[in-house]
């Protein structure tokens, strides 16, 4: 029933598998099915040899798969794997790991005398790949080749003890095999020269060998190369992808907008940059330094002061030994005694530091003596040195000293009296000049109150006020010229009736206003201050307890303090 | 006559120089213009003699007249020899010497008693003398001692006075003058110049300008004679308009005043504008163009404003506080101003470049009051100072022409009249007039 339509697409495949010697993976699947077919052409060819050269492999009775697949051939191996045969044939999955196992020993096929062990040991193959997939590819591995044991993965050790190694698809026990004797195996073995390819397969009981293709397959892999030889891992990048514009792009959207608009942040940073540029924080055309790799250990410093700015000054160095230095130096840097002798009467600061002296060999150096004293010099030397620059300007002393100014230079002052406010009879004892400057009011001990013009020094006002007057002031306010004048006990707030019409209504209301509070104030003996009405000078009379001698007003006009002796300042 | 001698006793040792005089005076002033040779060591005295020599011998009944004379443009004040040798004139040629008639009053005239101290006075228009007192009053002078019109109605002292329209108002029916006084106001009177009466006839104001927040310290009349200008103690420059009452009657019917005994009718008016600038006492000020006012303030400066823009066109800086100011001389644009020192100082605001003065004058010996220039003299100024003494100046020399000392207190104010008087007025309540100055 199988086999017309087998052999139907055999005739389809063969003509294919001929041409095709390097399968590529990609068409596996067509292969694979081709060459199962080819395979099992071969197999019937040769399993007649295997049949009768390899008893060793092929020489059990008790099971009937292996009788088969032996003695009867293709098609009894077709007909016990009925169930399976279908299977290898629909289930594409299954068969691409055993195809393309047989695809490879079709490709290698062509060697004679291998030919039945190979056959053989494909078949085994193919159950001990089947056994292995079980582990790995549990869904179709039962489906490939047909698992004579279906104990599934269980510990053998269960059937250790047993008679079988488990049980076959019908659910009968599968028998151990019988052992063979330990010798005869070994002799075997011996005999056997391709005893080193066979390995014994516990879960289904049986030896296999492996064919010369599967050991080329395990050494690539354990060399980490790909198994299969014509498998190249770095073949030519083809690339699939046309990257040229196609004629219809993936998507019809417009372009957006925004490819179309420069980009706000693009010109922000733009001009970022140029004003960096401007202001040459970034600068083109720029070398990096050249930093000298290698420097003169014991040059001249003064390159470093180039180097590291003015304030820096390098350590000194210590002066770099001589000849008179050495330990053996020539004769002539040697002092005479003499000349020693002389050194002890210079002066200490004088004396040479060193005395060169002669030694005939190194070893007789002796310890320099002075190791010690000069390493503490220098350590001074350097810890102490100021490592700053000090500016000093050469100065001339006598240009420091500030030029007497001349006379004319330091005016204004008083040279000359070109003025004279003339009028008091008494020592004037207080003056003080308007805001403005137009007039100047004076207080005399005479008792007199007068107020000038000063451009002119012409007197304007008198007041009598009988007692000799100690202070004087005007009102800051030019609009309000209100004079404060100290006369004794007293502190009189003069209208000095020199504003104009309404500042002159104003200030009468002013100096009127505080009449009412006369009284309240004078009720209370404790108050320092009587607020009386004065109109005979037109003004208010401020009565205290003890002598005023100074008055002062506010920068605004509105307050003025008193100054009494007895160190109470009042404030009003 | 070459070679005269003025006096026998002069050595024979002593240079002597060829000399031609030269005036631009007229005919009985005309010397020979023959050289001469004179010997090196005379003075201004001696030339003065020799002129006088030459003249009297042209002429029997020649007063002796006092002669300046200028050699190269600069007076001499010194012997020949020494101003030669200062200049560096040669010797050798012969010296040009110009003479002219000595600027000096020959005559002083009866001094014009007021109430109290004279603050102002204006002799802008040859009729009359304009006074101002520290009474309040204003006066107007006819002459000497003659006192025509009495102006009152100021309740403080006058500070300043100016006669509007001098020129052009010749014909004297309605002559305006302006005054400034203490008690915030400038008043604007009108009288009749020419109507004389033995009686001092007493006037109102016609208009009253309100406006000031301070005293006011001087007022000026512009040249054309319809605004005045006022600088005042609270730093502002106002102008207002003196033009007749027409205007001002339409502007303020309401504030008219009446008064009971008096039928005038005086208008109050406010300032038309005012100039912001200056941060004193607004000490003086000058209108001398159109547009042009010049104003001396007690914050040191002197500017000058331009009227249509409201704004000052120039600032000079002055050390001292400035309390006089007057503009003329060459081209009307020296800057001559006196203040809280000895000195007066001329400025010339058309040197670029320099705001120091050009002329210092320095004879005073305090402070100066008031200072005047020469209408028609480009040279001729004259100065008061509180030391009572009124000095003439010419620009040619550094001394004082002439001093006038019939003050016996501070003068206070003073001014040419007429051209060839010197009128002023002090703390002694007296207005002094010095005639016969011969300028020009």
């Amino acid at each position: 029933m199988k086999v017309p339509r087998r052999s139907a697409r055999q005739k389809n495949l063969q003509k294919d598998a001929e041409k095709e010697e390097a399968i590529n993976l990609l068409e596996q699947k067509e292969n694979t099915e081709e060459v199962v077919e080819r395979s099992k052409d071969e197999e019937t060819a040769v399993e007649e040899e295997n049949f009768v050269e390899s008893p060793v492999v092929s020489d059990d009775d008790d099971e009937d798969f292996s009788d088969d697949d032996g003695s009867l051939g293709e098609s009894g191996s077709e007909d016990s794997h009925l169930s399976g045969e279908e299977d290898v044939f629909v289930s594409s999955d299954g068969e691409d790991s055993f195809d393309a196992k047989s695809d490879d020993v079709s490709g290698n096929g062509a060697s004679g005398s291998g030919r039945d062990e190979t056959e053989h040991g494909k078949d085994d193959d193919a159950e001990s790949d089947d056994s292995r997939t079980v582990v790995e590819e549990s869904d179709s591995s039962e489906d490939e080749v047909d698992p004579r044991n279906t104990v599934g993965d269980v510990p053998l050790k269960w059937y250790k003890e047993e008679e079988h190694i488990g049980y076959d698809l019908a659910g009968k026990k599968i028998k151990k095999k019988e052992r063979q004797d330990k010798l005869d195996s070994f002799l075997a073995s011996v005999d056997d020269s391709k005893n080193w390819r066979k390995i014994y397969d516990e879960y289904n009981d049986e030896e296999v060998e492996l064919t010369k293709e599967e050991v080329k397959v395990i050494k690539r892999l354990l060399k980490g190369k790909a198994p299969h030889a014509d498998f190249d891992p770095h073949a030519p990048y083809v690339d699939w992808f046309s990257w040229d514009d196609s004629k219809h792009p993936l998507s019809s959207a417009p372009e957006p907008k925004r490819r179309f608009i420069p980009s706000k942040w693009e010109s922000k940073k733009v001009v970022q940059y140029v004003r960096a540029i401007r202001k040459g924080l970034i600068k083109f055309d720029e070398k990096p330094k050249e930093e000298p790799s290698a420097y003169l250990l014991w040059g001249d410093d003064s390159s470093a002061i180039d180097r590291q700015g003015l304030a820096y000054i390098p350590a000194p160095k210590p002066k770099l030994p001589g000849h008179e230095e050495s330990y053996n130096p020539s004769l002539e840097y040697i002092p005479t005694q003499e000349e020693i002798n002389s050194y002890q009467l210079m002066f200490e600061e004088d004396r040479p530091k060193f005395i060169p002296k002669r030694f005939t060999s190194l070893r007789n150096v002796p310890a320099y003596e002075k190791a010690v004293n000069e390493n503490f010099g220098r350590c001074l030397d350097l810890y102490l040195c100021p490592r700053a620059r000090k500016k000093r300007i050469n100065i001339d002393p006598e240009s420091l000293k500030p030029k007497l100014p001349s006379r004319k230079d330091l005016r204004p002052y008083p040279t000359s009296c070109y003025l004279e406010y003339k009028g008091h009879k008494g020592p004037v004892v207080s003056i003080s000049t308007e805001s403005t400057g137009q007039w100047i009011a004076s207080g005399s001990s005479d008792g007199t109150v007068r107020i000038w013009e000063v451009e002119t020094g012409r007197c304007i006002r008198i007041w009598e006020l009988g007692e000799s007057v100690s202070h004087v002031s005007w009102n800051p306010l030019p609009e309000r010229p209100i004079l404060a004048v100290c006369m004794g006990e007293d502190v009189y707030l003069l209208n000095t009736g020199l504003g104009n019409a309404e500042e002159q209504k104003s200030l009468e209301e002013l100096l009127r206003v505080e009449t009412p509070s006369t009284p309240d104030d004078s009720d209370n003996d404790k108050t320092a201050v009587n607020w009386v009405q004065d109109d005979k000078h037109g003004g208010i009379r401020l009565k205290h307890f003890k002598t005023v001698s100074s008055v002062e007003w506010h920068r605004k006009g509105d307050y003025f303090s008193m100054l009494m002796p007895s160190d109470i300042l009042h404030l009003i | 006559m070459a070679g005269m001698d003025i006096d026998g006793n002069v050595e024979e040792a002593a240079r002597r120089v060829q000399v031609r005089f030269v005036t631009k005076l007229k005919a009985p002033f005309k010397a020979p213009p023959s050289s001469i040779a004179i010997p090196s060591n005379l003075t201004r005295l001696g030339l003065s003699s020799i002129v006088n020599n030459l003249l009297k011998a042209g002429k029997d009944d020649w007063n002796p007249e006092p002669f300046d004379f200028l050699i190269d443009g600069e007076l001499v004040r010194m012997s020949l020899e020494e101003f030669l040798l200062a200049k560096g004139i040669s010797a050798e040629k012969i010296l040009e010497i110009e003479y002219i008639r000595a600027v000096a009053p020959r005559k002083e005239e009866e001094p014009s008693l007021h109430d109290d101290w004279v603050s102002a006075v204006d002799g802008s228009n040859s009729k009359f003398v304009l006074t101002g007192c520290y009474d309040g009053f204003g006066r107007i002078w006819k002459a000497a001692g003659s006192c025509t019109h009495l102006l009152e109605g100021h309740t403080d002292a006058i500070t300043s006075v100016c006669v509007v329209k001098p020129r052009v108002a010749q014909n004297g029916a309605d002559q305006i003058v302006a005054t400034a006084s203490k008690d915030r106001t400038l008043r604007l009177w009108k009288f009749d110049a020419d109507e004389s009466s033995d009686q001092i006839k007493r006037i109102r104001a016609f208009k009253i300008l309100h406006g000031h927040n301070a005293s006011v310290q001087s007022v000026a009349a512009n040249p054309a004679g319809d605004m005045v200008c006022s600088g005042s103690w609270d730093s502002q420059i106002a102008l207002w308009q003196a033009s007749g009452s027409d205007t001002g009657d339409v502007v303020s019917v309401k504030k008219r005043k009446k008064n009971a005994d008096e039928e005038d009718p005086q208008v109050e008016e406010e300032a038309k504008s005012t100039l912001v600038g200056h941060t004193q006492c607004v000490s003086s000020v000058v209108w001398s163009q159109d547009e042009t006012i010049y104003s001396a303030s007690w914050d040191h400066t002197i500017r000058r404003w331009d009227v249509e823009m409201g704004k000052d066109s120039l600032n000079l800086y002055c050390d001292k506080v400035v309390n006089c100011l007057d503009v003329g001389g060459e081209g009307s644009s020296l800057i001559a101003a006196g203040g809280s020192d000895p000195v007066l100082r001329i400025w010339d605001p058309r040197k670029p470049g320099s705001s120091a003065p050009v002329y210092q004058f320095s004879s005073h010996s305090s402070w100066i009051s008031a200072c005047k220039w020469h209408e028609k003299s480009w040279f001729h100024l004259v100065s008061a100072s509180y030391d009572g003494k009124v000095m003439l100046w010419d620009l040619r020399t550094a001394w004082p022409l002439a001093v006038i000392d019939t003050h016996k207190d501070k003068v206070l104010c003073v001014d040419w009249w007429k051209g060839e008087s010197v009128i002023s007025g002090g703390a002694d309540s007296k207005l002094c007039i010095s005639s016969d100055v011969c300028v020009l």
